[in-house]
C-alpha cells in the first residue's frame, strides 16, 4: 500500500465524494489517501480525529451507488488490516448498493473478505460506521459486524429493498419506513446513534473515534468537586425519574449516549470520567419502571463485551426493581437473552464499579454487576434497598397463611407490622454490607471520588475476545 | 405523521397531566401511570399537539393507546 498526498480540488462539490467525506471526519490538512485514484468505488485514508490517529474507508457513491466490487473489498480489507496492525480506530463511511452485479460471484467473494477482515478485527481496534446513504446488502451487514453504527438522516440500511419485499411478501414500504434512522434506531437496535444530518453523524463518529481511540488515563485527584448526584431525583422512592441527567452529573462532560430510544429502559453511554473513557450502564426507571427485559439485558450485554474488548472500564448504576414479567417477555426469550448480560458482566475483566442508588431486587440486581458476577467494588448510597423482592411483596408470599388466617379487619394492620419487620431483617441496605456483597455505603456528593478511585486501584486490563454484535 | 404513544406495560392511568389540545415538546410529561408500585411517567417522544386517550383510573394493557401527538 503507497501513501499518496492528494491536494484539495475545490471544484469538487459532490458532497457524496468520498474525499469530502473523509476530509469531513478527519481534521482539517490531516487527510493522506492510502490508495490512488481508480475505479474500485472504494476510497481509503488516514488522518488525524482530534489529534488521534486514524484510518478510515469510504464507498463512492458517485460511482454505481457505491457498489462494491472485487478490487474496493480489497481496498477495505487492507484498510482494516492495517488499523490493527497499528491499533488505531477504524471509520467506515458508507453509501452502498451492495456488492456489483456485473462482477458476479467473485463481487460476493470480495465482500466476505470484508466481513472476515471486520471480525478478525473486532475487539481489538474500534471500529466505527457512518451510514450516511443507501446501504444495503453486503453494505448493510459491514456496518452491523462493527462496534458502533452512526445513521445520518439519509441513512438507509435494509437486507432487501422495497422492490422485492413488494414483489414477495406485498407489502407497501418506502426506504425510509423499512430501513431509516427512525425504524433502525427505535425498533430493530441496528443503529447505535441517529443523527439529522451528514456532517452531524461525522461529528458523532469523531467524537465516539476520540473516546476509543485516546482513552486517556484516570486521575481520581482531577476528581475534586462534590457533585450531588441524586439532585436530579425525587425525594419520594415510588417516583419513577429519568437516570440520564444522573449519569451527566456523574460524568466530567456530557458523553455520547448509545442506543438512546432503542430499549430505553436500560442507558448506555460512552464518556469521559476522572479524565478517562468509561462505559455507564444505568437502568431507567423512566422507562418499564427501569426493569430488565429481553431486549434490553441483550443491549447492555453487547455494550458490556464491547467495553471489555476494548479496554474500557465500567461503572454500573443500580435501580431496578427485577426482571418485567409476561408472557410476551418469556416468549421473546428473557431467559436466553436475559442470560448474555449474565455471562458478560461475569466474563468482563476490566475495572468495573457498581453504585446501586435506591433499588435492587432479585434476579436484576445479580444481573446488575454484583459482587457475585466479579464486580470491582459495590457501594451504595444510605437510601438503597437490596432484597430478593420489595418488603410487601415479600411478606404476601412468606406470611400468606398467617394474613389469610387473620380476621379481615385486622389483616391491613397484621400485614403493615409484618412489612415493617421484613424491611428490619431483610430489607435496606445493612444485610447487603454484613454479608460483604455491598463494599461501603457512601454519600451521593462523594459517589464521584470513591468510585475514581476504585477504578484507579483496579488493575488495567481488556478481555480477550471479540465484540460479536448480539 | 401523527406519533402514537402506546403504554409498555400493564398499569393504572393515575394522574392525566395535559389536556387535548395541548401543545407539547419531547421530554414533556402526558400522564402519569402507577405499575410495579411505582409512579411510572409518559412522556412525549416528539412535539406537537397532543390528544389523550385515557382518563384517570382507567387500567392500561401493553400496548394500548394512551396519547396521540400530531
Amino acid at each position: 500500500m503507497t501513501i499518496t498526498s492528494t491536494p484539495l480540488d475545490e471544484s469538487t462539490v459532490d458532497f457524496r465524494d468520498p474525499l469530502v467525506r473523509l476530509r469531513t471526519l478527519f481534521d482539517k490538512g490531516t487527510v493522506k489517501t492510502l490508495t490512488g485514484k481508480d475505479d474500485s468505488g472504494v476510497l481509503t485514508a488516514r488522518g488525524l480525529i482530534d489529534g488521534t490517529p486514524a484510518i478510515a474507508y469510504a464507498t463512492d457513491a458517485t460511482k454505481m451507488g457505491g457498489a462494491m466490487g472485487v478490487e474496493g473489498c480489497q481496498h477495505i480489507v487492507d484498510a482494516i488490516d492495517a488499523a490493527v496492525r497499528e491499533r488505531v480506530p477504524v471509520v467506515g463511511v458508507w453509501h452502498s448498493g451492495g456488492a456489483r452485479l456485473a462482477e458476479g460471484v467473485v463481487a460476493l467473494d470480495g465482500v466476505g473478505q470484508v466481513f472476515a477482515a471486520m471480525v478478525r478485527a473486532s475487539g481489538r481496534v474500534p471500529q466505527i460506521s457512518v451510514v450516511l446513504g443507501p446501504a444495503a446488502g453486503g453494505g448493510a451487514y459491514g456496518p452491523a459486524l462493527t462496534d458502533i453504527v452512526i445513521m445520518s438522516g439519509a441513512g438507509r440500511i435494509f437486507v432487501t429493498g422495497p422492490e422485492v419485499v413488494r414483489s414477495v411478501t406485498g407489502e407497501q414500504v418506502d426506504m425510509e419506513r423499512l430501513g431509516g434512522p427512525e425504524p433502525h434506531g427505535r425498533r430493530s437496535g441496528v443503529a447505535h446513534i441517529t443523527t439529522k444530518d451528514e456532517s452531524s453523524a461525522l461529528e458523532e463518529a469523531r467524537k465516539v473515534a476520540k473516546l476509543l481511540g485516546a482513552q486517556g488515563r484516570i486521575s481520581p485527584a482531577d476528581v475534586a468537586d462534590d457533585r450531588d448526584l441524586s439532585a436530579s431525583m425525587p425525594p419520594e422512592a415510588t417516583r419513577a425519574y429519568d437516570v440520564k441527567p444522573v449519569v451527566k452529573a456523574l460524568l466530567d462532560e456530557p458523553g455520547v449516549e448509545l442506543h438512546a430510544k432503542w430499549s430505553p429502559n436500560i442507558v448506555t453511554t460512552l464518556g469521559r470520567f476522572a479524565g478517562r473513557t468509561v462505559g455507564v450502564i444505568a437502568n431507567n426507571p423512566l422507562r418499564l419502571g427501569g426493569c430488565l427485559d429481553a431486549s434490553s439485558a441483550e443491549k447492555a450485554a453487547r455494550f458490556v463485551r464491547m467495553c471489555d474488548s476494548l479496554g474500557v472500564p465500567l461503572i454500573v448504576l443500580v435501580d431496578v426493581p427485577g426482571y418485567l414479567p409476561g408472557l410476551g417477555q418469556e416468549w421473546e426469550g428473557v431467559v436466553r437473552r436475559g442470560a448474555k448480560l449474565l455471562h458478560a458482566f461475569a466474563e468482563a475483566v476490566v475495572p468495573r464499579v457498581t453504585l446501586v442508588t435506591r433499588k435492587a431486587y432479585g434476579g436484576a440486581y445479580i444481573a446488575m454487576n454484583s459482587r457475585s458476577l466479579g464486580a470491582t467494588a459495590v457501594f451504595a448510597w444510605p437510601s438503597a434497598e437490596i432484597a430478593v423482592m420489595g418488603a410487601s411483596a415479600a411478606v404476601n408470599v412468606l406470611h400468606r397463611k398467617k394474613l389469610a388466617a387473620c380476621p379481615p379487619e385486622e389483616r391491613e394492620t397484621l400485614r403493615a407490622k409484618l412489612v415493617e419487620q421484613q424491611l428490619a431483617e431483610a430489607g435496606g441496605v445493612n444485610r447487603a454490607l454484613e454479608i460483604g456483597v455491598v463494599d461501603d455505603i457512601i454519600k451521593p456528593a462523594e459517589t464521584r471520588k470513591r468510585i475514581a478511585g476504585a477504578l484507579s486501584d483496579a488493575p488495567a486490563a481488556r478481555g480477550a475476545h471479540g465484540n460479536i454484535p448480539l | 405523521m401523527a406519533e402514537e404513544i402506546r403504554a409498555e406495560m400493564v398499569a393504572n392511568v393515575w394522574k392525566v397531566v395535559v389536556s387535548d389540545g395541548d401543545t407539547v415538546e419531547d421530554g414533556d410529561t402526558l400522564v402519569i401511570l402507577e405499575s410495579m408500585k411505582m409512579e411510572i411517567p409518559v412522556v412525549a417522544e416528539a412535539d406537537g399537539v397532543v390528544t389523550v386517550k385515557v382518563h384517570e383510573g382507567d387500567v392500561v394493557q401493553e400496548g394500548d393507546l394512551i396519547a396521540i401527538i400530531e
